[in-house]
């Protein structure tokens, strides 16, 4: 699908790796002019339509009202349709989209034991965030197989399941290591080699260079140690 | 070419599923519910949780299968008209149901929580995000005519979902902490209570709105 012309996006979050970094990827791989906005936090709170983040403002250049749209899941939604990310068929969109359900719901159970304020309450998240993330290793890595293991969940082309697949394992192993040490030693030995070649491979990916060039590299995370 | 048939595979409660009822109902389709031997079940759905939505389609292709709640939503809306395939339009609604679904997402962390510094965490992220959503929605419906529906001027996906999570919260909530129902209810605009009463009406939801419980009576003064 050629990308739309005359019409800019601003992507408003906080400056981290966070729930955004989905649309951050989507807006890379769709060429079109974006930049990011980080609206001072809480005072610009009450300007959200939701008193939330992330938004995502679109602008015409003929001066049609700006279409905006929050909540991340939306908004990725948004972006991989428009932009030809993912399939038109409504059957094959919905089994990639509930990859990023299920990948968003462990995300979710590791917040909740990141932030949990009683031993037991983090023993339970935890114990409830382990074992969707092995389901989810599980679950992917079985489509990364059946599909061929050629770092790609679907075809021979980077699509929305790739893109979002890689962006929550970055934002856990790279944007959350700060608070939380030891998750890489918790996550990465989980991940199987057909997970590790996706990540380098989506992250070798062309369409995203720009992205890449100024962010952290997932996959030197998830390299296995070298053994000597 | 008749339509497909579904089975939707959940526990019996009004739980995560009272919208994929309403949307497969509004969809006039068949459709039985199946209630798996819970965890035995477990490792035979495709990511080891219910819902499950089973299409069979009548040309004897094999059974297409897909899971997590929102996404069932979603499907079915979209394959079934109650949502514009325009991508912006899609949005508009998607938004919505997300947001309520971040909401009910707090309440089940205040439920499940085991110490009371993290149950009164989630209390009040699921108070303050629900007043957040009640007036998103309250000037949805004001700036769609007042015509009791968040979008457009017939039953829509997000006025389904909508239905099923005040539902969740003012009927499924009420048995873990009966102080919910009492809070939604203080916190209620008379147009969601109007957009509750315009959805258990419709026509399109008949068969399944004249067996079971009245949210429109939970919520009326």
């Amino acid at each position: 699908m050629p990308a739309k012309v005359n019409c800019k996006y601003v992507l408003r979050y906080f400056d981290r790796i966070g729930v955004a970094e989905g649309s951050k990827l989507l807006l890379t791989a769709a060429d079109v002019e974006w930049k990011e906005e980080h609206p001072v936090w809480p005072q610009e709170k009450h300007k959200q339509p939701f008193g939330r983040m992330p938004v995502l403002v679109e602008s015409h250049s003929d001066g049609s009202p700006d279409f905006v749209i929050c909540e991340s899941g939306s908004i990725e939604r948004f972006l991989a349709r428009t932009y030809g990310f993912i399939p038109n068929d409504i059957h094959q969109a919905a089994i990639q989209e509930q990859l990023r359900d299920q990948a968003s719901d462990m995300f979710a159970a590791f917040i909740s034991q990141l932030v949990a304020k009683s031993e037991e309450d983090h023993k339970e998240n935890f114990a409830k965030f382990e074992g969707l993330l092995t389901k989810l290793v599980e679950v992917q890595t079985k489509q990364l197989r059946e599909n061929g293991t050629n770092g790609y969940l679907f075809g021979n082309r980077l699509t929305y399941a790739d893109i979002i697949t890689y962006a929550f394992y970055k934002i856990i192993l790279v944007g959350m290591v700060k608070r939380q040490a030891n998750i890489v030693d918790v996550v990465r030995p989980r991940l199987t080699a057909e997970i590790v070649k996706l990540i380098s491979t989506i992250e070798s990916d062309s369409l995203l260079a720009s992205y890449m060039s100024r962010s952290d590299s997932l996959a030197a995370v998830v390299r296995p140690p070298a053994k000597f | 070419m008749s339509n497909p048939t579904y089975i939707l595979r959940y526990f019996p409660l009004v739980g995560l599923s009272e919208a994929c009822r309403l949307l497969l109902t509004a969809a006039n389709v068949e459709w039985t519910e199946e209630h798996p031997e819970w965890p035995q079940e477990k490792p035979n759905q495709p990511h080891g949780r219910l819902p499950v939505l089973v299409e069979k389609n009548p040309d004897g292709s094999p059974d297409f299968i897909i899971t997590e709640s929102c996404n069932i939503e979603r499907y079915l809306a979209r394959v079934y008209g109650f949502v514009p395939a325009d991508p912006k339009q899609a949005a508009r609604q998607e938004q919505i149901c997300e947001l309520m679904a971040d909401v009910f997402s707090y309440l089940s962390g205040y439920i499940r929580a085991s110490s009371d510094e993290s149950k009164q965490m989630f209390l009040g992220k699921f108070e303050a995000l629900l007043e957040t959503l009640i007036e998103v929605q309250t000037k949805l419906i004001e700036g769609n005519g007042n015509n009791g529906r968040q979008f457009g001027d017939s039953l829509s996906y997000a006025d389904m979902v909508a239905y099923g999570f005040y539902k969740k919260l003012m009927i499924a909530m009420a048995r873990f902490d009966a102080n919910v129902p009492k809070f939604v209810k203080s916190k209620l605009t008379p147009k969601i209570t109007q957009l509750i009463a315009t959805v258990e009406a419709d026509p399109l939801l008949e068969k399944h709105t004249s067996k079971a419980e009245s949210l429109a009576a939970a919520v009326s003064v």
